[in-house]
């Protein structure tokens, strides 16, 4: 005889799923980590208008992860029921995808290239209208190091080249001791630490040394580490992990993972005293970047800001661009995002020290307000 | 006296006197081989278990972890929930069992029932063999160039769901044509010895005789794809937001949560990942138990 149960039984499992979905919900009250760093947010507010589209779609950058999920933290505080979705998945992946249309907004850790033809491959994907490099996040790197018995370092970006390039490999090298007068120093080798996988950072950190510098940096610049000494590791997290195992270790970091890892980050002298990694030191040095895109097109004349040496500025810092379309969105997305970055530059920045980001400095927010606002 | 010792001894010497001692060294020796590849087999699954479970476990224990989703909280927030993702997870799932199951049962039937040692079934076994080895990236990456690029369709949970239909019909189709072969011929027989047709054979007496373990293999064949994490990398966005639409936006699912925050690297992300891990292996588990919870009530009973 054969069981007239299994309708039953599939009957019974259909209940089942259909009760569970029932009771979910995306109501959360925050409830905040450790971190909790006061840091002077921008003042200026504007007007925004909720509605649109319902939940945009973004891709890119790993390094502004954090900052984007406090950005839509802020979206949805404002506007209700609005939504981003934000994949983590790199820079590169966050340009193809918005070139090929499948993103709203695409996240990257370096400007669109001209030259491998992706200003124009996103020209095409804004029905023929530029897109603009929006640097809505800034971040410093940190130069964090693990040496046992030493708990204050500082180095200067001359330094730095050569620990990087394997001009100095030993913690009591006297270039080391120079600018760490009074330290004592261990007769130990110095292990470098880079980023193994093509990252933002490291271009950054490259372009950084090359810059400031002083001619000890003789590598290129680029997504891939070129300074042929030291051991790879994949991701930030990686590189914080391996910091952190070791003894005798140094690299290149953002901010946030320095915190998150509780790791020790060396105090930077770019010619007018040592600066602590912090919002403060970034804060002061963004203030002074200089914008070289055309118009609203807001990429940062990073050269300039590296070379410089104000006092109390710490140059080490990463930008990272939203890219938008100036135009060719259709009416429901333009609203979205014109919403969505509105808030980030304004409400949202509030929360970014929080989340290891520096808040954007009044001056370059009050440009950055003029671009959304251009959108059309 | 004499007769007595005769009874007892034996007419023969016994074949087996003495095991000497060189075999009885090999026979040792290959118990202790068995059993040790069975300890170095089971250690790193008892060990990851045991690790999972006690990283992740007092996380799932709190009511909103199954009932809310990760929406408005920041990488060093915690609190919030997984059900995003599980509902992600279980609707893409479901969406792949629900095309994948009929075509992969049809096949079956077909190359048990009509195929036989036909040309064309001998060409269907050997793609469906070549379909089981093909690796979930390349699944994937084909629907991706088929959907998303060639024809335009958005990145969605239905795109995943495609690919996790490729991945699945091999297995279900395998499992289904063991079953379907074992079912006695003389069933098939004696059902055509009373003029009843081929088709409803099949319908009336030779699927509802396999049916238990077929359900079976389409349970575990769930519980496989519902773990795989190539297709929701390439085909659909992360997102911490509830998402019930399947052919639009991004969607959450519990492998997808757990590759994007393993790049949170502070305590919070910790907590997320190895509580998803748990979460997921929890959902799998029960997805066993109900398939072979399924399959003792659908089995046949004896009179």
């Amino acid at each position: 005889m054969i069981s007239k149960r299994p309708a039953t039984v599939l009957g019974f499992i259909a209940a089942g799923a259909l009760a569970l979905t029932a009771c979910g919900s995306d109501n959360n009250t925050a409830t905040p980590g450790a971190n909790n760093t006061a840091a002077p947010a921008p003042t200026a507010t504007t007007p925004v208008e909720c509605g649109g589209k319902k939940s945009l779609v973004a891709e890119g950058s790993s390094a502004q992860k954090g900052a984007i999920e406090a950005f839509v933290a802020a979206y949805g505080a404002k506007c209700s029921g609005q939504q981003l979705a934000y994949t983590p998945s790199g820079s590169g992946a966050g340009v193809k995808q918005f070139n090929a249309g499948i993103v709203d907004i695409g996240g990257s850790d370096s400007p669109l290239n001209k030259d491998k033809g992706e200003v124009e491959a996103a020209a095409k994907r804004c029905q023929g209208n530029p897109a603009w490099n929006l640097p809505l996040v800034f971040g410093p790197v940190g130069i964090a190091y693990k040496l046992d018995g030493v708990t204050s370092l500082t180095v200067t970006p001359e330094l730095t080249a050569k620990i990087f390039s394997g001009a100095v490999t030993k913690w009591n090298d006297p270039a080391v001791a120079a600018v760490n007068s009074g330290a004592t120093l261990p007769d130990k080798a110095i292990t470098v630490i880079y980023r193994g996988d093509e990252s933002g950072t490291t271009d950054n950190f490259q372009k950084y040394l090359k810059a400031a510098g002083k001619g000890a940096w003789t590598k290129d610049a680029g997504k891939k580490f070129n300074g042929g000494v030291g051991q790879g590791a994949q991701g930030s997290a990686g590189v914080a992990d391996a910091i952190g195992a070791g003894d005798g270790t140094i690299g290149y970091i953002e901010w946030s993972y320095v915190q998150d890892k509780k790791l020790s980050a060396a105090k930077l002298d770019s010619g007018s005293g040592a600066v602590e990694l912090g919002a403060e030191g970034a804060a002061a040095a963004i203030k002074s970047a200089k914008v070289k895109g055309e118009g609203n097109d807001l990429v940062l004349d990073l050269d300039s800001l590296y070379a410089s040496n104000t006092a109390g500025a710490y140059p080490l810092v990463l930008a990272t661009y939203e890219i938008v379309c100036s135009k060719g969105y259709d009416a429901d997305t333009t609203k979205a995002v014109k919403a969505f970055l509105n808030v980030a530059a304004t409400d949202g920045q509030g929360a970014l020290a929080e989340a290891g980001y520096v808040p954007l400095p009044n001056e370059f927010q009050a440009k950055l307000l003029g671009a959304i606002k251009a959108i059309a | 006296m004499s007769t007595a010792t005769d009874l007892n001894r034996p007419a023969a010497p016994p074949a087996f006197q003495e095991i000497n001692a060189s075999r009885r060294f090999k026979n040792r020796l290959a118990t202790i081989l068995v059993a040790g590849t069975f300890v170095l087999a089971l250690a790193p699954l008892v060990w990851l278990l045991i690790t999972v479970i006690a990283k992740g476990f007092q996380y799932v224990l709190n009511a909103d972890w199954w009932q809310k989703s990760l929406a408005g909280l920041t990488s060093r927030q915690f609190g919030g929930g997984v059900y995003h993702a599980i509902v992600g997870t279980l609707l893409q799932g479901l969406i792949c069992a629900v095309i994948a199951v009929p075509i992969a049962v049809m096949v079956a039937v077909y190359l048990v029932e009509y195929g036989k040692r036909s040309r064309l079934a001998k060409a269907v076994t050997f793609t469906v063999d070549i379909l089981s080895g093909v690796p979930s990236i390349v699944a994937a990456l084909f629907i991706y160039a088929l959907c998303i690029t060639t024809l335009g369709m958005p990145r969605s949970a239905f795109a995943v769901s495609l690919a996790l239909v490729l991945l699945m019909i091999p297995v279900v189709v395998r499992t289904t044509e063991e079953l379907l072969k074992i079912v006695p011929d003389e069933l098939r027989e004696a059902a055509y010895a009373l003029g009843v047709p081929k088709w409803k054979t099949i319908v009336k007496i030779v699927i509802p005789t396999a049916m238990s373990g077929i359900i079976t293999g389409i349970t575990l064949a769930i519980a496989r794809v519902m773990g795989e994490t190539a297709p929701v990398l390439v085909l659909v966005g992360y997102t911490t937001f509830i998402n019930y639409d399947p052919f639009g936006g991004s969607m959450a699912s519990l492998p997808l949560l757990m590759t994007s925050e393993r790049l949170t690297t502070n305590e919070v992300g910790e907590a997320r990942v190895w509580g998803a891990a748990v979460t997921l292996i929890l959902i799998i588990t029960v997805f066993n138990l109900l398939g072979s919870l399924i399959s003792r009530l659908t089995s046949l009973k004896t009179k």
